[in-house]
């Protein structure tokens, strides 16, 4: 008898578990989903102003917000905004990334006098508040005349990229040195070596590079509100933090817009993010 | 102990550093021979003896062309970074007066310029010594295409990190340096260009320090800094590792669904959301719209008066930000643990608290240590919330600032909103010493700093 | 397809640790030769040496007459396989076997023949399409080989490749390494820590530990005739027995008197004549070693009595575990546990006391301190007891001629003499006892009216007649040396030195001397290069050297260095040494007509010079 009240009794904790691990997570997902849900769901809303919502829910569903982000350009020049931002994220993307992936393949592979000195100073400069620099990027950037121009904000975030290069660092350090070693004996230079195995070898590297150095520039405010003053060279940041309370369901909509590549993006390449987060990360 | 034995060991390596240059000069100079000394002189002069002949007259290019830029603007670049401008401008009378903080700019940028070119020359030497020793010892004496496949090989490292080394000198290392001599001027308030600018030592640290305008504000918000950086890092870390782990139960279906819900708070950008939960707790938003039906006074959530409030959303927005990212890290490191331990564990009849005690929880936050330390500076220096949440706000008893401001608002505010930029480049500064104290001694005492060489 | 040749080979680094020290070893064509050795011993270093992943710090390496040490990896023409197998995962097995081919450019269509040459000699054909990660360990292994000789390489060299494998598979490739070794005529060099990896796959075994070569044989007279107790106790299982012994001549016996414990045994002296008589006066601490199977259990009069404490039977043979301290039981790190191996089964009680009996002929005996061998195969020295009386030596009653340039007062001597001095002839004087042969030579042990004495020759004989070469013998008294062989090196502290000499205005050359003796002297192209060529930088020019010349190596003629004759030493045969003075240094030249008090003029032969450097003691030449 005692046994199986043990056995009831150990059942009963174990569905009781299981019943509180469920609760949990549906209120995270909640938590998660929700607000997600209510951008959504303002971005179909007929009226754009906050104040014609009853709560969460706006009164009446249209797509109304979706058609004047791209026909009512006149204030608010939405598809003008989306490409200066797809144009500047995606060639700091690809500069960024080269720049990023050969300083970390250098600072994994060769062992040169100042290596140690530009790793403890990149770690360093990284402390400093970035923006307050900005004042003198901007000086700069007015100095050679780049001001309001989209190649002078690619050339600050490619510039700026290699400096996140430790986590590329950290999985290049995994890649045996056999393998180098093996290609030199092959009759392969390190250039060669870069190019026909390092970089195929760190596919899974170069996709969460690529991603982070697409995103940053992708969602960056501060920059393009410095250097990007001319209403015609806005970026979708720029461009949605002018919009009020009473441009709500435009600006819902504009997020979603934004945020739709970004979010596939990120669940295609889930598994490499994982993995380039605690190639970085783990070090035994 | 280990900080000042870290601390030690550096001044000494620092010390031998100098020894080895001077060594190597010294050594230079008592062995070089007439066609090293003509590189001395005239750069690649003594390449083109050795009949280097492209590289002599790259060298020589760059010369010519440092001449001509020291000439034209160069020199007067570097004079002006020590005056900053003598001449005051003035529209009335139409008179082109000199601009001290482009001089700022362009005297470091010259600067920068100079210590290229030192590198350059004293590269050129010895690389003419590397010569004559080659000549000398009876080895092959390089020709262009030698050097050119060696850049592409042995000094592979140089071709590629020219580039960046470049980039970051320029849009990260110029700018900091600027930020840190500002720190030392008067630049600000009245003084702002064509007024001229001009160096004023220490005074904006007392300032911050002792004057009243800004030192009560600045421990105010220090203070609420340090407690941010700690709460925040502490709620992120811990809800992303439970989080993970909830999510790595035997018992948990559909793992790939539920985890769906927080990638996606991760995916959207930034911005998104910090605007839309403005939007969410903003007067005339959804929640107060509940609370208005409930027959309650409608609360400005993010308004003037509502100081733990307003604290308490940031400290909620930025957990929704930045749990999904802990949560994904954690799980990496998770899947990494080897399985032969539970399964030990289990043998020895541990009960699966005491596994995640003893296994799980000391190797996860071995692995995350580095990620913690980045956390909290970023954190510490978390710029976007509280400009999003509740920027352009002033409370009583903060000087241009908010309550719930940040050292970093506080920056951004008086810096950039209100023209304070040699105070705001002295409290950048500030900030930086104290978050550069903590890391790096983190970063030092960490496994993986100590590890990083037994990987090979 | 090529010999190599290592010459003085050393890996310094920066902090000034030694990872290899002056390894010198000619490799012939198609050798398969193994570097053995504890981890840590620098044997992959000198591997990644001759690859030329790693800088030779100092010292020359030929492959195939060619010095390589400036070359890249690639222009060795050598191939390598890893102990990771360091395949590309991101090829086929196909582009991998390929890939060293096509960086060299090769014909396409030969490429796709060798590499299904490749693939069909080691029978990975059918996975020449596939990834890295979808094959086993053993296979992988196997796409590394073939990697390797896809390129016909002159030398394969190989770092630790079975490592990786278990036990079963490790067996089969090690058969089919030795294999592909015969099929391809290659030269093979093989790292590996497991001395049974080394016995049964080498030619040659380089024995290494901390940076030093032990030993470098064949197989067989490793095991045999270990130079030194680490390689005595590195090869063989079970690890061969030893233990501290003295050593005491008693009339024909020795008595070895184990420390330890209180047991003696007496072993005929015929077995321990190779051994320097000083270590038989029975105060020397010596190490003996035996061999397990060289143990018996049974009694005799010389047995001794052990304590067994285990006992392993592995079927064909057994292992018995035991002590000689019969109050021990503990076997770990007892000095006086023996293991003995017999043959079969045999049943054994744990904790009996049992007798055994250890076979003399194939006893080692080590100098406890230096651990070499005390008892080598090939002896350096004749230690014997001389008579001289009327300038003639007597050896054992043999009468020997002593030249004019050694004097001695009648009496007796300890002499030693070196092998290479006796030479021996057909007669009938002496009888031989005994041709050993040893590397293509014979080790002949003489009788002298019962007396031994070695000797080497190119031939065997019965009989022979005998005369020793003075000349490299020495004497001693009373301990005292009162006669040294003569051809001694003339050792001088000097530099390399370079001086630009001008053509013209800007025009210059280099002139290159070795100054010693406070002189310099033109240094010939040969020495030059060698010099210039042992050091990547200048500091050839600034380093101290001794330069060494043998006597033949410096010639009396008009003009040179002045120097006082002031002592000549005749020995017979047209040789005749001089004892020269100059500058406070005594030079010893090979000369037949100068006289005492002469003044002449030396040369010296550039050529033949050898050259250490001072600092961090390194033969450059």
């Amino acid at each position: 008898m005692s046994k199986d009240k043990k056995r009831i009794k150990r059942r009963c904790k174990k569905t009781l578990d299981v019943i509180i691990t469920y609760c949990i997570l549906i209120i995270v997902a909640f938590i998660f989903f929700f607000p997600c849900l209510w951008l959504i769901l303002a971005s179909f809303s007929k009226s754009g102003s906050i104040y014609s919502f009853d709560g969460f829910f706006p009164k009446e569903y249209g797509l109304d917000a979706f058609i004047t982000l791209f026909t009512d350009t006149v204030m608010y020049n939405y598809q003008r905004w989306f490409l200066n931002t797809l144009f500047i994220a995606s060639c700091s993307c690809i500069l960024g990334t080269l720049l990023t992936i050969l300083t970390a393949y250098c600072m994994s592979r060769f062992r040169f006098k100042s290596r140690k000195a530009m790793m403890k100073t990149t770690l360093v400069l990284g402390m400093f508040p970035s923006f307050m620099g900005t004042i003198a990027v901007y000086l700069i950037m007015t100095q050679f005349h780049l001001v309001n121009q989209m190649w002078g904000l690619i050339l600050i975030y490619s510039a700026q990229a290699p400096m996140g290069y430790m986590v590329q660092k950290g999985f290049f350090d995994t890649i045996p040195y056999s393998i180098d070693e093996a290609a030199r004996i092959d009759g392969a230079s390190n250039f060669e070596i870069f190019r026909k195995f390092i970089l195929p070898m760190s596919k899974p590297m170069l996709v969460y590079t690529a991603l982070t150095s697409f995103t940053w520039p992708w969602s960056d405010f501060i920059l393009p509100k410095m250097l990007l003053q001319d209403k015609n060279l806005y970026t979708v940041a720029v461009g949605l933090m002018s919009l009020g309370e009473t441009e709500f369901a435009r600006f819902a909509a504009g997020s979603i817009i934004i945020a739709i590549p970004i979010i596939i993006l990120y669940f295609c390449l889930v598994k490499y993010m994982i993995n380039g987060m605690s190639a970085g990360a783990v070090k035994e | 102990m280990i900080i000042v034995n870290k601390l030690k060991k550096f001044i000494i390596s620092i010390g031998r550093f100098f020894k080895e240059k001077f060594n190597g000069a010294k050594e230079i100079i008592k062995e070089g021979d007439n066609k090293v000394f003509a590189s001395f002189f005239v750069m690649g002069l003594g390449q083109l003896l050795y009949k280097q002949w492209v590289k002599g007259f790259i060298y020589l290019a760059i010369q010519i062309l440092f001449i001509v830029y020291f000439v034209l603007t160069g020199a007067s670049d570097l004079f002006g970074l020590f005056t900053l401008g003598r001449k005051e401008g003035n529209e009335w009378y139409g008179i082109q007066g000199d601009n001290s903080i482009v001089m700022l700019i362009m005297g470091i940028l010259s600067v920068i310029v100079i210590i290229f070119y030192i590198a350059l020359y004293i590269s050129n030497i010895k690389d003419c010594y590397k010569t004559q020793c080659a000549y000398d010892t009876l080895k092959k004496v390089n020709n262009f295409k030698d050097d050119v496949n060696n850049l592409l090989d042995k000094s592979f490292y140089k071709t590629a990190l020219a580039l960046p080394v470049v980039g970051v000198m320029v849009f990260s290392i110029l700018p900091i340096v600027f930020m840190i001599l500002i720190a030392f001027t008067n630049y600000g308030g009245d003084i702002v260009p064509p007024a001229l600018v001009d160096w004023v030592g220490l005074a904006n640290f007392k300032k911050i320090l002792s004057l009243g305008q800004f030192a009560p504000t600045f421990f105010k918000i220090f203070g609420w800094n340090m407690l941010w950086a700690i709460m925040s890092t502490a709620l992120n870390y811990f809800a992303g590792l439970g989080l993970a782990l909830l999510l790595n139960k035997k018992c948990v279906k559909g793992k790939v669904i539920w985890r769906a819900f927080p990638i996606l708070a991760y995916a959207i950008p930034g911005f998104i959301t910090l605007l839309g939960f403005k939007f969410m707790f903003s007067y005339g938003g959804p929640i107060n719209y509940y609370i208005a039906l409930l027959g309650g006074e409608k609360i400005g959530f993010l308004g003037l008066n509502s100081k733990w409030i307003a604290r308490f959303i940031g400290l909620g927005v930025n957990a929704w930000i930045s749990i999904p990212s802990t949560m994904l890290l954690a799980t990496g490191i998770l899947s990494n643990i080897n399985n032969d331990l539970y399964e030990a564990a289990r043998v020895d009849g541990a009960s699966a608290f005491r596994q995640f005690r003893k296994i799980t929880l000391p190797y996860v936050i071995f692995a995350t240590t580095p990620v913690l330390i980045s956390q909290f500076i970023g954190n510490f220096n978390n710029f976007g919330i509280f400009y999003f949440l509740r920027g352009g706000l002033y409370s009583d008893g903060y000087f241009l600032a908010s309550d719930t401001d940040l050292l970093i608002n506080w920056l951004y505010n008086m810096s950039i909103d209100n023209n304070y930029y040699s105070v705001g480049a002295a409290i950048s500064l500030v900030i930086f010493i104290i978050t550069s104290i903590i890391s790096l001694t983190v970063y030092v005492l960490s496994p993986a700093y100590r590890q990083e060489e037994t990987f090979r | 397809m090529a010999n190599l040749s290592l010459k003085h080979i050393y890996k310094v680094y920066p902090n000034g640790t030694k990872a290899v020290n002056d390894f010198n070893m000619d490799i012939k064509d198609k050798e398969f030769i193994v570097f053995v050795g504890p981890s840590g011993c620098g044997k992959s270093t000198t591997l990644r040496m001759i690859a030329g992943l790693e800088k030779i710090t100092y010292g020359e390496l030929t492959i195939a007459d060619e010095v390589v040490n400036s070359l890249e990896p690639k222009e060795r023409d050598i191939a390598m396989v890893f102990q990771n197998y360091a395949l590309y995962p991101h090829m086929t097995i196909y582009e991998n076997i390929a890939f060293g081919l096509r960086t060299r450019k090769v014909n396409k269509k030969i490429i796709d023949e060798k590499v299904k040459e490749a693939a069909k000699t080691l029978g990975i054909e059918e996975y020449l399409y596939k990834k890295p990660k979808e094959m086993s360990g053993g296979q992988r292994q196997r796409v590394a080989l073939g990697r390797a000789i896809v390129r016909e390489p002159k030398v394969m060299l190989l770092d630790e490749p079975l490592s990786n494998l278990d036990a079963k598979l490790r067996t089969q490739m090690r058969s089919e390494i030795v294999k592909l070794h015969k099929k391809l005529n290659t030269t093979f060099i093989y790292v590996t820590h497991d001395q049974v990896e080394a016995m049964t796959m080498g030619t040659r075994i380089v024995v290494m530990k901390d940076g030093f070569v032990k030993q470098i044989d064949s197989p067989k007279n490793l095991y045999r005739y270990p130079s030194n107790k680490f390689v005595a106790s590195f090869i063989g299982s079970p690890q061969m027995n030893f233990f501290n012994v003295t050593l005491k001549k008693q009339n024909n016996d020795v008595k070895v008197e184990f420390l330890n414990v209180k047991e003696e045994i007496s072993i005929p002296f015929d077995k321990l004549v190779k051994i320097k008589p000083n270590f038989l006066d029975g105060t020397k601490e010596v190490v003996l070693g035996i061999r397990s199977e060289n143990i018996s259990l049974k009694k005799s009069s010389n047995s001794l009595k052990m304590k067994v404490s285990h006992v392993e039977e592995l079927g064909n043979e057994t292992l018995v575990y035991g002590d000689l301290d019969l109050n021990n039981d503990a076997i770990g790190d007892s000095p006086t546990k023996v293991i003995i191996k017999i043959p079969g089964f045999k049943e054994i009680e744990a904790g009996s006391i049992v007798d055994i009996s250890l076979d003399f002929s194939f006893l080692h005996l080590f100098d406890k301190e230096s651990e070499e061998s005390i008892l080598k195969r090939v002896p350096d020295n004749n230690y014997v007891n001389v008579e001289v009386k009327d300038n003639k030596l007597d050896l054992f009653g043999l009468e020997f001629n002593l030249p004019k340039a050694i004097l001695l007062p009648s009496s007796s001597y300890e002499a030693l003499i070196p092998l290479e001095a006796i030479k021996v002839k057909e007669g009938d004087k002496v009888k031989v006892k005994e041709n050993e042969e040893v590397d293509e030579k014979y080790l002949l042990t003489l009788d002298i009216n019962e007396h031994v004495l070695f000797a080497l020759n190119e031939k065997k004989y019965q009989s022979v007649d005998i005369s020793i070469d003075m000349s490299q013998i020495t004497l001693l008294k009373d301990g005292k040396e009162v006669i040294c062989p003569v051809e001694r090196n003339n050792v001088f502290v000097g530099e390399f030195i370079n001086k630009k000499i001008k053509d013209g205005k800007i025009k210059s050359h280099n002139e290159y001397y070795l100054k010693f003796l406070d002189e310099e002297f033109p240094s010939t192209d040969l020495i030059t290069k060698k010099m210039c060529q042992a050091y990547d930088d200048r500091r050839v020019f600034h380093e101290k050297f001794s330069f060494s010349f043998r006597p033949s190596s410096i010639k009396i003629s008009d003009s040179g260095v002045k120097g006082k004759v002031i002592k000549e030493m005749d020995y017979g045969n047209n040789k005749k040494y001089v004892t020269l003075k100059v500058k406070d240094h005594e030079i010893v030249v090979l000369d037949s007509k100068a006289k005492v008090d002469d003044e002449v003029y030396i040369t010296f032969n550039i050529d033949e010079i050898g050259v250490t450097e001072i600092g961090r003691d390194i033969k450059v030449i």
